[in-house]
This record gives structure tokens, sequence and C-alpha cells, in this order.
């Protein structure tokens, strides 16, 4: 069990910024979709579960930085 | 290495690991700067594969920059020594050499010139990367003699004020005073002063930062690249804190970061006359400079 970021897609794609993938240190962890998709207006950021180490920097720079609050840490579980 | 062995024959293709043929596929090799560029990570496959380093690590976030940040990563060889830098920049789709404690200036030296003997006509980059421990402490010497000699490649110090990999040792780089895990007294010296050194030295570029800006980062990475090419020795000296060593919490990293740029990693430049108009000439063509 542990911590790893999640995005809201639909609060991430009505900003159209990526900042959060440029401040990830893991590389091809936190990706940016460009090409919108379920009905969003703009692409979204995602992340690559397996990869994502838990350390919650994305969360810093959406939240704290952009007060925009579309990043949450969740706990994975085996099942 | 270099671009025609990165790209595999198209019947060979289906048996290569998958990750393989996405970095052929969707990697910055023999693209456009602009497309592939730091401003669109996350939109393309990055060089730097995954690695052991600690979560929130913002040593793997600035190798990540640089990796990025690369001129031309098809002809471009990475050097390193012991320390935390090396498990991920060896980890990257970039031939990396290993150094034995710290002769990676002397090494770097030789190779340098062998690639300008060997292939006259093809630019190679060489770029040392190592912590302050490889760089200014047991490598002092031979990073020193590398920069006497003019040597032409690019010297990138990541500076973490600690000995992270091996329990918490103070450093030549850490500050006066600094209480760690191995000096539980603090420290009794100053920092080196790094930067006056490389100048002194003859580096005709040398940088000190904090990596908070991603463009600001990449554009020293860069520039030292293209003065190394033709001009002489450059130097990066950039901030990349330990968050364990100086138990600083994950999520306040970049936060942390963004404090050392007010105090002592404050962004200082220094550029020869020649490196000043080499720049003015690079920076004014929009595209990807490829040798």
């Amino acid at each position: 069990m542990y911590y790893v970021a999640k995005v809201n897609s639909e609060m991430c794609s009505t900003y159209k910024c990526n900042m959060c993938t440029l401040y990830c240190p893991e590389a091809n962890t936190l990706m940016y979709d460009k090409d919108p998709k379920h009905g969003n207006k703009n692409g979204t950021s995602w992340v690559d579960e397996d990869r994502c180490k838990g350390c919650a920097i994305c969360v810093y720079v959406c939240s704290d930085l952009l007060e925009r609050n579309c990043i949450e840490m969740a706990m994975v579980t085996p099942d | 290495m270099s671009l025609k062995y990165m790209i595999p024959a198209s019947k060979f293709k289906r048996y290569l690991p998958k990750d393989y043929v996405e970095l052929v596929d969707y990697g910055p090799f023999g693209k456009d700067y602009a497309d592939v560029g730091v401003k669109n990570m996350g939109t393309f496959k990055e060089l730097v594969e995954e690695h052991p380093m600690c979560s929130g690590c913002w040593m793997a976030y600035y190798i990540k920059i640089i990796f990025a940040a690369l001129p031309n990563p098809e002809n471009t060889v990475t050097i390193g020594t012991a320390g935390c830098g090396r498990l991920a920049i060896s980890q990257a789709a970039v031939p990396f050499i290993y150094g034995n404690y710290g002769d990676q200036n002397a090494m770097a030296s030789g190779l340098t010139r062998a690639f300008r003997l060997r292939f006259p006509d093809i630019q190679k980059d060489v770029i040392t990367i190592a912590g302050d421990g490889g760089m200014m402490d047991i490598g002092f010497s031979m990073t020193m003699h590398a920069w006497f000699r003019r040597e032409k490649f690019t010297t990138i110090m990541l500076d973490n004020e600690v000995y992270g990999n091996t329990g918490g040792q103070e450093s030549g780089m850490s500050i006066e005073g600094a209480v760690l895990k191995m000096s539980p007294k603090g420290k009794n010296f100053g920092k080196m002063p790094a930067m006056q050194l490389a100048i002194t030295a003859g580096c005709v570029y040398v940088v000190k930062m904090s990596p908070t800006n991603i463009n600001k980062s990449a554009k020293a990475i860069r520039r030292a690249i293209f003065a190394a090419r033709n001009l002489g020795p450059t130097f990066i000296h950039v901030y990349t804190s330990c968050n364990i060593e100086y138990s600083i919490p994950t999520p306040d990293v970049f936060r942390d970061a963004k404090e050392m740029e007010k105090g002592r990693f404050a962004f200082e430049e220094f550029m020869t006359p020649e490196a000043k108009e080499l720049f003015a000439k690079v920076e004014s063509k929009k595209k990807r400079e490829v040798s």
C-alpha cells in the first residue's frame, strides 16, 4: 500500500496547463495528453501509477502554487 | 552512438523491447527541439528511464532536465562517478561512462580529444555530471586540471551539500555549521567557492543556480554545451537538495529550492565576450542546432 498521484481529468481539462508535468522528478510518469477525450474541452495530465513514487510535488504545484486543486494523493491497494 | 544506429530495421522492430521501440518512435532523437524540448515534457518519451533514486529527489529532477535539454542527444556521451546522480544518469538512453572515484573530468578530457580525432566531421558532446563530492572533493584535482588545460567539454556539479549516498558525511560544499548524521558537531569550515574557482581556472561559461525555472535551467545547460563545443570548458553549479539527509518532506522540496534561490544559490552567470557573441548567434536561429 502506498500513495500515488491521481489527476481529476475533468477539472484539469478546464485549464489547458501542463505545469505539473514540468516539475515531476520522475521521467515518463506524469504525462500530458494533448488530445481532448471523454467530452473534455482540452487535454489533461495523467499519471503512470506504476512509476509514481508518491512525492506529491505535483500536488504542491497544482494546489499551493496555482490553486487549481486538480491532483490529490490516493492510496493504491493490491485490489 | 549516432542516429543511424538508433533506428532499427523495420522487420526487426517487432522483436525489440517495447520501451526501445517507443523511444525510437516517440523519443527526442533526430527531432526538432521546439517539439521535444523541456517545454513539452510529458508529451514525448523522455530519455531517462525508471531509476532507484528517492521519492521527490530534486537531483533526479535536474537530471531529467539535463537530458530533455540536450541539443544533440544522439551524439552525446555522459560521464559520471560514484554518487546518487549516476543511479539515474546511467539509466538514460545516452551512452554513460563510469569514472572511478572522481576521475570523470580526466576521462572526459581524453574522450573529447579522441572524438575530435576520430570524428572530425561530427560534433560529439561530452558532459560530466557528478555530485559535490565527486567534483570538488575526491575529483578536485582532475576537475581543476581539466579546466586549466581548457578542455572543451561541459561540467555539471549536482550540489546537495552532503554525501547522501553513504549516510550523510559533510562535504567540501556543505555550509559552515551544517549538522549532519555523520558530522554531529557541525562542520567547522565554510563552503568552497566553486564558481570563483571555475572562473579563475579558465571556464568560458559558468552558472550557479537552483533549478526552479525550467526554461532558465535548460537555457543554461544548452549554452554550456554550445560554448564547450568551440570555446573551452564550461561549468554549471546547481543546487539539488537531498531531502533524506536534510530531512525535507517531499512535498516541500520545490519550496526549499525556491528558498535557496533567494539565498546562497541566487542565479549568477559568467561568460566571456566570445561566449556572449556565440550565444547571440546560436539563439537567433529558431531551429534546433544539429551539428
